[in-house]
């Protein structure tokens, strides 16, 4: 088929007012931060509404040209994910549909859009005395849904009751085009006939004997592309009170916030190294250096919170019990001893940014990530920091209630540099692959390391993923090439 | 029907002898179980508590065992149905061409991993076992409602999933980490983190990429509609209060010492509107361990133990709204301050509290509400039960849901099919602190008449319609081909979507699709 043909049906769908092929926006779309190899796509559109997005599917599945989904309006890509594979790819950018549908402050949900973006919503929200569960310090133009839908961890891990969460329903057109809602969402009825029995799609389980929310998330636009999702909300406490503790010995930290798990005794709760904490607090790169030089090499920072007329109550409970804990491990880890005014601190916990943290040092950033357990989290760290000396920055997340741990390992460099990203690229790879050789779990596999990681996973998984594949995308229309639809 | 000789040895030469029965004895108990008369009169067939009569039972003893048998079943096209603890018709075959997998040899503990707090078990391991070993490490798990006698890997991978302490152990299908699954071709499937080459492990169970939990289940399980599942990581979580546990006497007089920091509200709040509007508040709280609306009666039935003891809590049943909350601490600042918040909301909504006041339960009303043991005072009045409805959403449909099931009940109640609960009987629960609520509705009738067990059945029929046409959730038992093409067109039409599932994984249709789905060529 022409691609004259594509364009010209394409015009029809979106408007020509909607569709690019400006080398220079076509450019923007070829790369990101990754290494993953650069490719033009052959448009970009941004749709309107559902109806558009549906028509671009079913013309893709009857014109032969691939689609891949992105949501966020501005800013860094960043792990490959959006970069065509082959030559037949148009850009779908949703970041247009950026509708808060509702905010229902008694269920504690939101309904929203894909272009919706963390600046937009965390605002929004507040105002109405509810909180979106973020990853870390999120940029403010990155789109919620989408990071909800890559499964970016959280930062509250006793709220994440799932590993889905926050993400609840959606609606969702699978490859073929066919309009499907997942969850409660799907029905009986309408969603305006569901509000009206006084349901919110609160419930991300089913329709009845599957849950197809699960194959869509994860997945990077390969499934489905989902034009609306409710997300899980909470509420935002009157009154947080931040520690921050300091130690050379992170798996005295490890312990510690074990306990703090175990028993829900805070809200937010993390680690990270010096680096990584001053990334997060300062903007200069001179102000950042400093700072890491002046904290302790590992940073347990957590919150405990409380809320209404009994707030105060709550904080002296949680306060006692964790001094408790604190006095039976004979732990010597003080909250008076950081330099960090906490108002810093709970601004990155509570706030989106313009300017992304992870590439404040240096202006490049290539992220290693992974899952792990509690027990391999000190061993990884020293496989990592035998390889990579030096700008390393270390998070590690508890995640799903303290039963596994996102590990992030930011290697942070000039990428104006060609020496200095050529050895980065030459490390990203290197190390990524010694952990997968050492057992660490790339669940979500970008760019280059999706074949990497399938290699070192039982073949039932792939063939049962590529089943699914051809159930939901019959024509792999839909992002091909990613993960380990290769073909 | 029985296994021809020769294939008969071949399943034999799997298990080992004595670990396969074709005997008429055998294969005729285990085509017996509760509530199959109902399934069986809604199918159009007999009101009997029989389902067809399965060839042989297996009991395999392994993973590699259970996929040999499986891919023997796919050679000689004969159907299977895998069970573990076996409670209720979903352990049934839907046709006598079947064998009965019984994983009841497969019943360890394969590990509790208390820095990653999950335990790792086998089909046949019951929630009391599991719990009275977590318990030495602070730890609890999730119990569905059916009780602690039941599989937790059933209730995780194959069945529904709601308990009665959900607001603080939320539901059986994401509380699912890594997984072992035979599918029913015969491959083993290890979902997450398991499935690495290096170092498998149980502690993540999705991805890489897509998470192929989404295939396992949904709110409801597959029900062996799609392989069998060999060991499941559940996730745990803290013990509510001390672990000391005390109880003496026996069966079904024990006593009980209630642990320090533990006690229950049981209070009327009068109205749905009301009712909403405090269970709401209570869990936004998150200070529940348990907290339920229970329908007065079934207030009254939770604190029984026999028909007598029943009928002498007619006070108490008269609560026009009852929620049932349990607080309980680890410490005494977080009881006090548990307790400060109870004592705040019951002052501010203007309710009271009858424990201690009007009525004062046995003490094993809380052992069995630490063991999650209070669905079986559903048999009490009649030795019979099963529940309608079964959405999941807000407190609000589910309170609308319970209001618009009343009247319908009630005509089933004045033809005197079933037992009379003045229409309300209700259990309803909130999940993961009140982020969302189902509802069901349990109704006692006479599994021994067949007018009590037919007047059970259309009661099941009509709620079903009144859920589609009020738009009120789909209810639990929407499962088989017949439920999914009645409900699936008003549902995305996922019937179709489901289907090609079942069609892709399972080509030869021998994982039992009768609570599941069918192929279209079938």
């Amino acid at each position: 088929m022409s691609e004259t043909r594509i364009y010209q049906e394409l015009v029809k769908i979106v408007g020509s007012k909607n569709i690019s092929n400006d080398p220079k926006v076509l450019e923007e779309y070829s790369e990101d931060l990754s290494f993953f190899p650069k490719k033009k796509p052959k448009y970009v559109i941004w749709p309107r509404n559902r109806n558009q997005i549906q028509k671009t599917i079913k013309l893709a599945n009857s014109l032969n040209f691939s689609i891949i989904p992105v949501s966020s309006s501005s800013g860094p890509r960043h792990h490959g994910d959006t970069i065509p594979r082959n030559n037949n790819s148009i850009v779908l950018n949703l970041s247009k549909l950026k509708k808060i549908i509702n905010i229902d402050r008694k269920n504690r949900v939101v309904m929203i859009e894909p272009g919706v973006s963390f600046g937009e919503l965390i605002p929004h929200l507040y105002k109405k005395g509810l909180k979106i569960l973020t990853p870390l310090h999120p940029r403010s133009s990155k789109s919620v849904l989408t990071a909800a839908l890559e499964r970016e961890p959280i930062i509250i891990p006793r709220y994440m009751w799932d590993s889905s969460d926050p993400l609840l329903c959606t609606e969702v057109f699978f490859g073929n085009g066919e309009l499907f809602k997942t969850g409660t969402a799907a029905g009986p009825g309408s969603i305006k006939q569901q509000k009206k029995s006084g349901q919110a799609q609160v419930n991300p389980m089913g329709p009845t004997q599957f849950s197809p929310f699960r194959l869509i998330q994860g997945a990077q636009g390969s499934i489905g592309i989902v034009t609306w999702a409710t997300l899980k909300l909470e509420l935002v406490p009157s009154i947080q009170k931040v520690f921050h503790l300091q130690s050379e010995n992170i798996e005295e930290l490890l312990d510690f916030q074990y306990e703090l798990l175990k028993y829900r005794l805070c809200d937010e709760l993390l680690i990270v190294n010096n680096l990584n904490l001053a990334c997060l607090i300062k903007e200069d790169s001179s102000e950042i250096l400093q700072l890491a030089n002046s904290l302790a090499m590992w940073n347990l920072i957590f919150v405990i919170s409380g809320r209404d007329q009994l707030a105060n109550d709550k904080i002296d409970y949680l306060e006692g019990d964790i001094h408790d804990i604190m006095k039976e491990k004979k732990l010597k880890l003080s909250n008076n001893k950081s330099k960090i005014n906490k108002d810093d601190i709970l601004k990155f916990l509570n706030q989106a940014d313009a300017n992304p943290w992870r590439l404040r040092l240096n202006g490049g950033c290539q992220d290693i990530f992974f899952i792990s357990n509690y027990e391999k989290i000190t061993e990884f760290i020293a496989l990592v920091e035998n390889q990579i000396a030096n700008n390393l920055g270390i998070y590690i997340q508890p995640i799903n209630q303290g039963t596994s741990y996102h590990c992030e390992f930011d290697i942070y460099y000039n990428p104006n540099n060609q020496e200095e990203a050529l050895y980065v690229k030459e490390k990203f790879m290197k190390t990524s692959i010694d952990l997968m050789n050492s057992g660490a779990f790339f669940n979500r596999p970008y760019g280059l390391w999706a074949k990497e990681v399938y290699e070192r996973h039982e073949d039932s998984t792939y063939r049962a993923l590529k089943k699914v594949k051809r159930i939901f995308d019959p024509n792999n229309v839909l992002n091909p090439g990613v993960l380990c639809f290769d073909d | 029907m029985v296994l021809e000789k020769d294939i008969f040895k071949e399943f034999e030469d799997i298990v080992g002898i004595g670990n396969i029965d074709d005997g008429e004895v055998i294969t005729n108990v285990y085509a017996y179980n509760w509530c199959m008369e109902i399934f069986n009169y809604m199918e159009g067939k007999e009101p009997i508590p029989f389902s067809p009569i399965p060839k042989a039972v297996v009991l395999p003893s392994s993973t590699v065992e259970v996929q040999q048998i499986v891919k023997l079943c796919n050679k000689y096209r004969i159907v299977f149905k895998a069970q573990s603890t076996g409670l209720g018709p979903w352990n049934q075959p839907s046709t006598d061409n079947s064998i009965i997998i019984d994983l009841r040899r497969m019943n360890k503990i394969v590990k509790i991993d208390e820095k990653n707090l999950y335990a790792v078990i086998e089909p046949y391991v019951s929630g009391s076992q599991l719990q009275v070993e977590i318990m030495k490490y602070g730890l609890n798990c999730h119990m569905p409602g059916a009780g602690p006698q039941v599989s937790p890997l059933a209730s995780a991978t194959s069945m529904n999933g709601p308990g009665f302490t959900s607001p603080s152990t939320g539901h059986s299908a994401r509380n699912v980490l890594a997984v072992e699954w035979v599918l029913p071709d015969g491959e083993i499937m290890k979902l997450g983190a398991y499935g690495l080459k290096n170092n498998p492990d149980f502690f993540h169970g999705d991805g890489p990429g897509p998470s192929l939990r989404g295939i396992m289940r949904g709110w409801a399980g597959t029900k062996s509609g799609l392989g069998v599942f060999t060991k499941v990581a559940v996730k745990l979580f803290p013990y509510p209060c001390s672990t000391e546990y005390s109880v003496k006497g026996y069966s079904p007089n024990y006593d009980f010492e209630i642990p320090e920091f533990m006690k229950l509200y049981v209070m009327d709040c009068g109205n749905f509107k009301k009712l909403e509007t405090v269970m709401l508040r209570v869990e936004e709280q998150e200070i529940s361990f348990m907290c339920s609306y229970l329908s007065g009666f079934a207030v009254m039935a939770i604190f029984s133990n026999s028909i007598e003891s029943l009928m002498d809590k007619i006070a108490i049943g008269q609560m026009k709204a009852p929620l049932v909350v349990i607080i309980a601490a680890r410490t005494q600042r977080e009881f006090y301050y548990k307790q400060k918040v109870m004592d705040f909301l019951l002052k501010k909504f203007k309710i009271k509290n009858i424990i201690g006041k009007i009525y004062t339960p046995n003490p094993t009303f809380y052992a069995e509400a630490l063991r999650s043991n209070l669905g079986l005072h559903g048999f009490i009045a009649t030795g019979g039960f099963q529940s309608t409805k079964g959405v999941a959403d807000t407190a609000n449909v589910c309170l609308r849901s319970t209001k618009s099931n009343i009247p319908l009940k009630k005509g089933f109640i004045k033809q005197g099919v079933i037992v009379n609960d003045f229409g309300e009987g209700t259990w309803m629960t909130s999940y993961e602190s009140g982020h969302y609520f189902h509802m069901e509705s349990p109704t006692m009738f006479d599994q021994t008449t067949e007018q009590s067990v037919s007047g059970m059945a259309e009661y099941m029929e009509k709620s079903n319609q009144l859920d589609l046409l009020k738009h009120l959730g789909a209810p639990f038992f929407v499962e088989g081909t017949r439920m999914h093409e009645l409900f699936g067109p008003h549902m995305s039409n996922y019937h179709i979507w489901l289907r090609k599932i079942k069609e892709i994984f399972d080509p030869n249709n021998i994982s039992d699709s009768g609570f599941y789905i069918t192929p279209q060529n079938k």
